[in-house]
């Protein structure tokens, strides 16, 4: 693209080094934090610890919940992106290649939950599962979550299985496969990019929100990672040693999956945000 | 093809019933909602317009200009520095550089952490007295700028839209990267033998042909900025301190559906009426953006 010279190389390599210092920097502070004493962190805030205290994490494992922070977000997460790509598939799947009648207005009426946040039917939301004994519960979430996802999953899909062409579900239907046997060993498999997209936006988009479950969840032992993460950090307050041991911990498993999968991630979050 | 109705209905319903029950029946509800007064459990009282009165013209009016006026703010903030910024250092990734996918992954990583804590984290190194920012300003000699960031008027809500950038920037320079890596090179090679400097390459061709890209962004940016609410949350808690000076419409709305210390009673009609509120603003906005949407799937 834009060609620069030796001079302008030597400025733009300045400017996103800069950048990423501005980005690595707080991580790297945050972890060198977290192993120090209260005394450490306020003394001496960017030297080295004086003693390692890796006992830290531990305080902070056990006091933040954060087993079972983890283990709440891989339910909920896991199984809605199960749900999300099941439904949404099998929806996009049946508005793309049949015609029936209604078939455009339901096309649209699934894409009215991409213009109005969910967030904004909060309340109702929260009636709802009250009404269903389903606030507090991990259940409740995914039903939420898997409810949130569809708009963006079913427009993606779409798009892929639109391009699937039609003489391979014809030849297939003319083969005697049901309308259920092409769509998991016809279209399904030809569509494998979308999926893994949907999969990896809705899994980041799950295990990122805070705000569903700050409303839902009000028991330690359901609370999502970053639900459990604010309540440490509304007990502990003044405990910063164990605050930043404990952010680390919660943060680390994304930042790990995302390293080793960054280009998937990277397609994924971007085109599924986008295209 | 055709299909037989009970086929049909087997792929339709599972979706369609979740997306009907959990997502547009509670927006309507939330309209209809609007129109009562309710506590959160026993009878809604049916009040008319009063809650829009109370929002608008009653006690809580400058409350509600005071928030939105700084979700706008957010808004127009986030648009110069998110969309300028994502552009300059998507420009310098695109340029032919070494190492530019070390820094494409470096950009993103802070995506990956829930904005929640990115808020959190940086509560601790913007502490006023022993937090890493200020220690920072005196460690380098310029201790005179040390400041409770989060704790003056004048300071905090931009305080908490740079942390929001922060996480965020990242996104917005992979996205536009890809626009621009969308161009075909031949076009600028050609402009580069018509005797044009990069300057020009970048306002003539390059702007242009990722505009549609900016336009869906700054609609996105539009809706998302309404919908603000992890960061302030975490960084100057539902109170939006000091003195309401980081109140969004998100904590408004919080504090009358949910309550949180020092809030007058909880009010789920009232709380309705914000969302309906945010829901106004933020729909012409929204159609568009389907329109837009659906018009290029179409054309596609």
């Amino acid at each position: 693209m834009l060609k620069l010279s030796l001079f302008g190389k030597i400025i733009v390599y300045i400017l996103l080094a800069v950048y990423c210092l501005v980005i690595l920097v707080p991580f790297f502070m945050m972890i060198l934090n977290s192993l120090k004493s209260m005394r450490d962190i306020f003394m001496k805030p960017f030297s080295f610890p004086t003693k390692v205290l890796y006992d830290n994490y531990t305080k902070a494992w056990n006091q933040a919940g954060i087993g079972t922070g983890y283990k709440n977000s891989a339910l909920v997460a896991g199984v809605s992106v199960v749900g999300i790509l099941i439904v949404s598939s099998m929806f996009a799947y049946a508005i793309s290649k049949y015609e029936f009648r209604g078939r455009r207005f339901l096309f649209i009426y699934s894409m009215l939950g991409l213009a109005f946040p969910a967030r904004l039917a909060i309340i109702p939301i929260f009636i709802l599962l009250r009404n269903l004994t389903l606030t507090n519960s991990l259940f409740g979430l995914i039903l939420i979550y898997t409810s949130v996802n569809i708009p963006f999953s079913v427009f993606l899909l779409k798009n892929f299985i639109d391009g699937v062409p039609n003489e391979l579900s014809e030849a297939a239907r003319i083969d005697g496969a049901t309308p259920m046997q092409i769509y998991w060993k016809v279209v399904l498999p030809l569509v494998k990019p979308a999926l893994s997209i949907v999969a990896i936006v809705s899994f980041v988009n799950v295990w990122n929100d805070f705000f569903f479950p700050l409303i839902f969840i009000n028991d330690k032992s359901k609370a999502t990672i970053t639900l459990a993460v604010s309540i440490f950090f509304g007990e502990y307050s003044n405990q910063w040693p164990l605050l930043f041991s404990g952010l680390t911990l919660a943060i680390a498993p994304t930042i790990i999956l995302f390293l080793l999968f960054s280009r998937q991630f990277i397609t994924g979050m971007t085109q599924g945000a986008i295209k | 093809m055709s299909i037989k109705l009970r086929y049909l209905l087997v792929f339709i319903i599972p979706a369609m019933l979740l997306y009907t029950v959990f997502i547009i029946y509670p927006l309507f509800d939330s309209l209809i909602l609007s129109f009562f007064s309710w506590p959160g459990v026993g009878a809604r009282t049916f009040v008319g317009v009063k809650n829009f009165q109370t929002l608008f013209t009653g006690s809580y009016a400058k409350e509600l200009f005071n928030a939105f006026l700084h979700n706008v703010y957010f808004f127009l903030l986030l648009i110069v520095l998110e969309l300028g910024l994502g552009f300059l250092i998507a420009l310098m990734l695109a340029s032919k550089i070494k190492g530019a996918g070390v820094f494409r992954v470096v950009t993103y990583i802070p995506n990956m952490i829930p904005l929640v804590l990115v808020g959190f984290m940086w509560g601790l190194f913007l502490n006023p007295q022993v937090g890493l920012v200020n220690q920072l300003l005196k460690l380098v000699g310029l201790g005179r700028l040390a400041q409770p960031w989060l704790g003056l008027e004048s300071t905090a809500l931009t305080t908490i839209i740079l942390v929001n950038v922060w996480r965020n920037l990242g996104f917005y320079v992979l996205v536009i990267l890809a626009a621009i890596l969308d161009i075909s090179p031949d076009l600028i090679e050609a402009a580069y033998i018509d005797g044009a400097n990069n300057w020009k390459i970048t306002w003539r061709i390059i702007f242009p042909l990722t505009f549609s890209t900016f336009r869906t962004l700054a609609i996105l940016l539009f809706i998302w900025s309404f919908n603000i609410f992890d960061t302030v949350y975490a960084l100057t808690g539902v109170q939006a301190g000091p003195y309401r000076s980081t109140d969004v419409l998100g904590t408004l709305f919080y504090r009358t559906a949910f309550g949180g210390l020092g809030s007058g009673a909880v009010d789920m009609g009232l709380g309705a009426s914000v969302t309906v509120f945010i829901f106004m603003i933020v729909m012409p906005v929204s159609i568009l953006y389907v329109y837009l949407v659906e018009k290029r799937q179409r054309s596609a």
